[in-house]
């Protein structure tokens, strides 16, 4: 019986877990703020009237299965998009967070979806918090980013 | 022999591919895994039509996926079978666990994959296709008799790349109530969204909501006769069309490539996923 054919199979499974051990053992980041500079872009798509609806199906195609259909995550423990901290957050903050996303905190990046989708998602996230009249007045561009801020 | 290797180099030659978004697959493994606490039910079929003197059938199977946290994906599958002019019965289940070990995205994404499968002779699914083609054409009543006990491993490799899921399966079986060496198979696939402009209107049926791919899978033999004589391959177009954000409907028609195939496997399925399955529970429970 040749066995070489399953001794590289094995070895590559018994790589690949040590990899895992290694990544799941690292703890998540404390902070994850957006650098100044990208978190004090404009949002250049804050005045198309289309854009939020066109975020919003992006959203229920990629972030919904995360954050929820209302964006509380509250049945799936990931961050809940309503709260002040995350309303606070200028959208060029959400833009960075949504683009680079925060892997030790569980949530991927996005940065596969072209730059127009992804502001279209940002402007969508402001209509979740004028749903629930939480959060920051106004767009939210030129805010600080929240030193609160943290992943998911 | 020739044709499926010029396949396969053509698939390769395909620019690589699409994001986030689960890929329409119904026998190749993508690196997107369910997430977590959310649960998801499929009902899939696949319809097989064999060659001249053998009986059609269908063998259809219910999946419930399972997200347990964001790097392991479980996933129970009970199945069952009904040939034309014989019987209709249940074949088995199948407990399966992935495991991604690196969460960020890289070009190539690995996923580990480990599967313990409780079936008789008569399981028609062909969720994967290993070893040499060797589907028994006896009576339901035969086959049922003879169980098999496996342990089915498969590297997974995707990259999402641009708008295109490019994904790789490397599979190896092991048939605990057989002599029968460790069998290997291959499934390869392709598939991105039919357009990716997004309008702000709702639409149901628009491009928008369609995915469509392409998948190539087949047998390698196995420890004791490694290689593609009397093996099965398969190409099958795949489309899958999201009827909410929730549901999905997806179709393949697999066209045997080798004398040992089947002409022709149609698969179709459904899928509904259950979003926060976990806490939805616990507060049914009243512990939460």
């Amino acid at each position: 019986m040749n066995y070489r054919p399953l001794s590289i199979t094995i070895l590559a499974f018994a790589s690949l877990a040590c990899l895992g051990i290694a990544q799941t053992a690292k703890p998540p980041a404390d902070k994850w703020e957006a650098p100044a500079d990208a978190a004090a872009k404009n949002n250049p798509e804050a005045k198309n009237p289309d854009a939020a609806a066109v975020g919003r199906k992006l959203y229920m195609r990629t972030c919904v299965g995360c954050h929820e259909e209302d964006g509380s995550g509250k049945d799936t423990g990931a961050a809940n998009l309503r709260s002040p901290e995350v309303q606070a957050q200028s959208d060029g903050a959400l833009f960075w967070k949504v683009s680079n996303g925060n892997t030790a905190a569980g949530m991927p990046s996005f940065a596969s979806l072209p730059e127009t989708d992804r502001w279209d998602v940002v402007t969508f996230l402001r209509t979740l918090k004028d749903a629930n009249g939480t959060g920051a007045e106004g767009s939210g561009q030129g805010k600080k980013d929240s030193p609160k801020s943290k992943g998911r | 022999m020739f044709n499926i290797w010029r396949l396969l180099f053509l698939l390769l030659l395909v620019p690589p591919a699409f994001a986030q978004e689960d890929a329409p697959y119904f026998v190749t493994y993508e690196h997107h895994l369910e997430e977590p606490g959310n649960l998801e039910l499929e009902m899939n079929t696949t319809t097989g039509v064999p060659r001249n003197g053998q009986r059609a059938y269908v063998a259809p199977f219910a999946e419930l996926q399972y997200g347990v946290n964001r790097w392991w994906t479980s996933e129970l599958y009970l199945e069952g079978q009904s040939t034309a002019g014989d019987s209709t019965l249940f074949t088995g289940w199948r407990l399966e666990s992935r495991f991604r070990p690196l969460a960020a995205e890289y070009p190539i994404n690995p996923v580990l994959y480990l599967e313990y499968e409780n079936v008789n002779e008569a399981s028609r699914i062909q969720k994967e296709i290993v070893g040499k083609a060797a589907l028994g054409f006896e009576p339901n009543s035969e086959l049922r008799q003879t169980h098999a006990h496996e342990l089915e491993a498969k590297l997974i490799l995707s990259s999402d790349v641009r708008h295109w899921n490019i994904a790789e399966n490397f599979i190896v079986e092991r048939n605990l109530s057989e002599s029968e060496g460790f069998e290997f198979g291959y499934a390869f696939a392709t598939s991105r969204r039919l357009t990716q402009s997004v309008s702000p209107r709702p639409c149901h049926f628009c491009r928008e909501n369609l995915v469509a791919g392409l998948e190539v899978y087949g047998g390698l033999g196995s420890t004791q006769s490694f290689g593609l004589q009397q093996t099965a391959h398969y190409a099958a177009p795949v489309l899958a069309w999201a009827l909410t954000d929730k549901s999905t409907l997806s179709f393949s028609p697999a066209v045997g490539l080798t004398r040992h195939s089947n002409p022709v496997l149609l698969r179709a399925g459904y899928s509904y996923e259950i979003r926060g399955f976990r806490n939805k529970l616990r507060r049914f429970f009243g512990s939460h």
